[in-house]
């Protein structure tokens, strides 16, 4: 723990912000412009569409990252804001309750709400029991998707007719992988960029002081409930972002979207990547989906495969795939300016 | 009526030997154990093949012995050496142990539903109040009241007992004193692995055997943990009956909001305590 304190807070002490938030202003367009240079080169629709998914997946998994980040929890129930997100734009849009636009903020707003009062309650429970409940509120809704027929069509789950245009744009741009890609990636960017000042704002600091030790935190005249429970409720966000996204690609919703599934991947996604950093689970998620592809064909055993993958890293690859690109990125930048790493 | 509560005393019993199981590495270890529920059915499995070729008891043995001896390898191998680390990872370490049983239980005994036989002695129904009852879920009951009964002497009168109650209570003032968890642990969490196993078994002839019956239990347990107060037996022990009579009345009465209940119930209780029922270390 404390070891991510120092990544945190040493990372970038010494140069000045401006200079962060100047490398940051470049490389958004980068990271931007990289989206439309992959979705150019791939002609294939079946890769493309695997990476939409891949992108989903991974801004579900950026949303576990930063609760663990921020307030040092890992949440097992991140499918409950991702799914119902999908089940809130599904439902309105089935009984025309609203118009799309309004339906799609409301699905974003109503799970961070959610989130936030349900943080209040649970992050006062300590570390690892966190774990307990956040699982028990995943399953709790999803046995209620499965179970209340009557309001969200039970385990079959149903389609969802758009209207032709959504905020403008035809619905068919959501629906095409190659289009969907491009958005998808650009919403993953943003997020990346807007967590990485936020992990950086005098408020992300209290977050990270808070984590490392909640009672000085306290001593020093600080409310710890709301930040952690504010933490808590981005994280929702995001993945109720992703839930979002993934309802506008598939046009379909079904309680697999809130099974405790859709959560251990999320977060072994994120373990895998690295936690520690912003751009871990993002990275983790990637690989999570084509080493998924390649070994579903040839094995039948992927949950031991993803198992021993979740061992070996929690032992020994501490960073995950991030921490081990950061630091070989940094041997070898001393390797060739010929210092010392 | 008397039946729904003899019904809800079968659940909760059930879910208790479950839960605290759970109880006892958490308490000693605070890293909730993740592959509790699929180390559950790895004791039903292996209870099943057992009973193919001898009986119900022998099975019952045979898969807490195997279960126990798992759990030292777990306490030797993943809790010990981890003890320092943030716990975090030793509750990942035991995610990912879950993904390897659930899949190593899915190669060796199938995908299919397998049931399982009741012992014939147990077969029949009694008389209770004037209503049948199925002798096996009395059983069930019965079992629960010993390991209850049987736990808390242990804890009670025991050296190790009093080393794992204090190390629950607060894990580090007990380590100041000079207590060893490493010279119990092994024992406790063999114990709780163990429990793992004969609720496995005894809940066979109840349920159906599947690979994924591990998660359903782990789940409503880690709601009895939560709700009882991390890491006490005696709110273990009140959360899980509570939570085996709402649990059946729920499904009697109120069936499509049945599964929702317990984890209201786990809201409601964490407003009133923070700290669960039992109220113990914040």
């Amino acid at each position: 723990m404390t070891e991510l304190a120092v990544t945190n807070t040493e990372l970038h002490d010494g140069i000045p912000s401006t200079l962060v938030t100047r490398g940051l202003l470049a490389i958004t367009p980068i990271g931007l412009c990289a989206g439309v240079v992959l979705s150019h080169l791939v002609s294939s629709n079946l890769l493309l569409s695997l990476m939409t998914q891949a992108v989903i997946g991974a801004i579900l998994s950026t949303g576990v990252g930063v609760l663990y980040r921020q307030n040092g929890v890992v949440s097992f129930g991140h499918a409950a804001f991702y799914g119902s997100a999908a089940y809130i734009v599904g439902l309105a849009t089935r009984h025309g309750v609203a118009s799309i636009e309004a339906t799609i903020i409301l699905a974003l707003v109503l799970p961070t709400l959610a989130a936030f009062l349900l943080g209040l309650v649970i992050v006062r429970v300590p570390g690892t029991a966190f774990a307990m409940l956040t699982i028990a509120i995943g399953q709790a809704l999803f046995e209620f998707a499965n179970k209340a027929r009557d309001i969200t069509g039970g385990d079959e789950g149903f389609r969802i007719e758009f209207p032709a245009t959504i905020f403008g744009t035809p619905t068919s741009v959501f629906q095409k992988p190659g289009t969907m890609f491009l958005l998808c990636w650009a919403v993953l960017v943003l997020i990346l960029c807007a967590l990485h000042v936020f992990s950086r704002s005098p408020f992300g600091r209290l977050t990270v002081a808070i984590r490392e030790n909640q009672e000085r935190a306290q001593f020093i005249g600080y409310t710890t409930l709301i930040p952690r429970a504010m933490t808590y409720a981005l994280s929702a966000l995001i993945g109720a972002v992703a839930g979002v996204l993934a309802m506008l690609y598939n046009g379909f919703v079904s309680p697999d979207s809130l099974h405790v599934s859709v959560s251990s991947d999320a977060l072994i996604m994120a373990v895998i990547g690295g936690l520690k950093f912003v751009w871990g689970p993002a990275a983790g998620a990637v690989v999570f989906f084509f080493v998924k592809e390649i070994a579903g064909d040839v094995t039948e055993h992927w949950p031991a495969i993803l198992g021993i993958i979740v061992i070996v890293t929690s032992l020994w690859l501490r960073g995950g795939l991030a921490g081990a690109l950061t630091s070989a990125a940094g041997f070898l930048r001393h390797r060739l300016s010929g210092t010392e790493p | 009526m008397i039946v729904h509560i003899l019904n809800g005393l079968v659940y909760g019993g059930l879910l208790y030997i479950v839960a605290v199981g759970l109880v006892l590495v958490f308490g000693l270890r605070q890293v909730p154990n993740f592959a509790h529920g699929s180390l559950f059915m790895l004791g039903a499995y292996i209870g099943l093949s057992t009973l193919m070729v001898s009986n119900f008891w022998l099975g019952m043995l045979v898969g807490a012995l195997v279960l126990a001896f798992l759990g030292g390898l777990l306490d030797r191998f993943v809790f010990r050496p981890l003890q320092d680390e943030d716990h975090v990872v030793t509750m990942l370490v035991t995610f990912g142990i879950l993904l390897v049983v659930g899949d190593l239980v899915q190669t060796v005994w199938g995908k299919d539903f397998r049931s399982m036989p009741t012992p014939p002695i147990l077969s029949g129904t009694v008389e209770l109040f004037g209503r049948m009852f199925p002798t096996y879920r009395l059983m069930v009951i019965l079992v629960a009241a010993i390991v209850a009964l049987g736990l808390t002497l242990w804890l009670r009168y025991s050296r190790i007992g009093l080393f794992v109650r204090a190390s629950s209570a607060d894990p580090q003032t007990t380590a100041a004193q000079g207590v060893d968890t490493d010279s119990v642990s092994m024992i406790v969490v063999a114990v709780g692995t163990a429990l793992a196993g004969v609720s496995g078994m005894i809940a066979g002839p109840l349920l159906v055997l599947s690979p994924s019956m591990g998660s359903f239990i782990l789940m409503e347990s880690f709601i009895v943990v939560v709700v009882g107060g991390l890491g006490s037996f005696s709110g273990a022990f009140v959360a899980a009956l509570l939570i085996g009579q709402i649990n059946n009345f729920s499904v009697v009465y109120l069936p499509w909001m049945s599964t929702m209940i317990p984890f209201l119930l786990m809201v409601v209780v964490l407003i009133w305590r923070p700290t669960g029922l039992a109220g113990g270390r914040a």
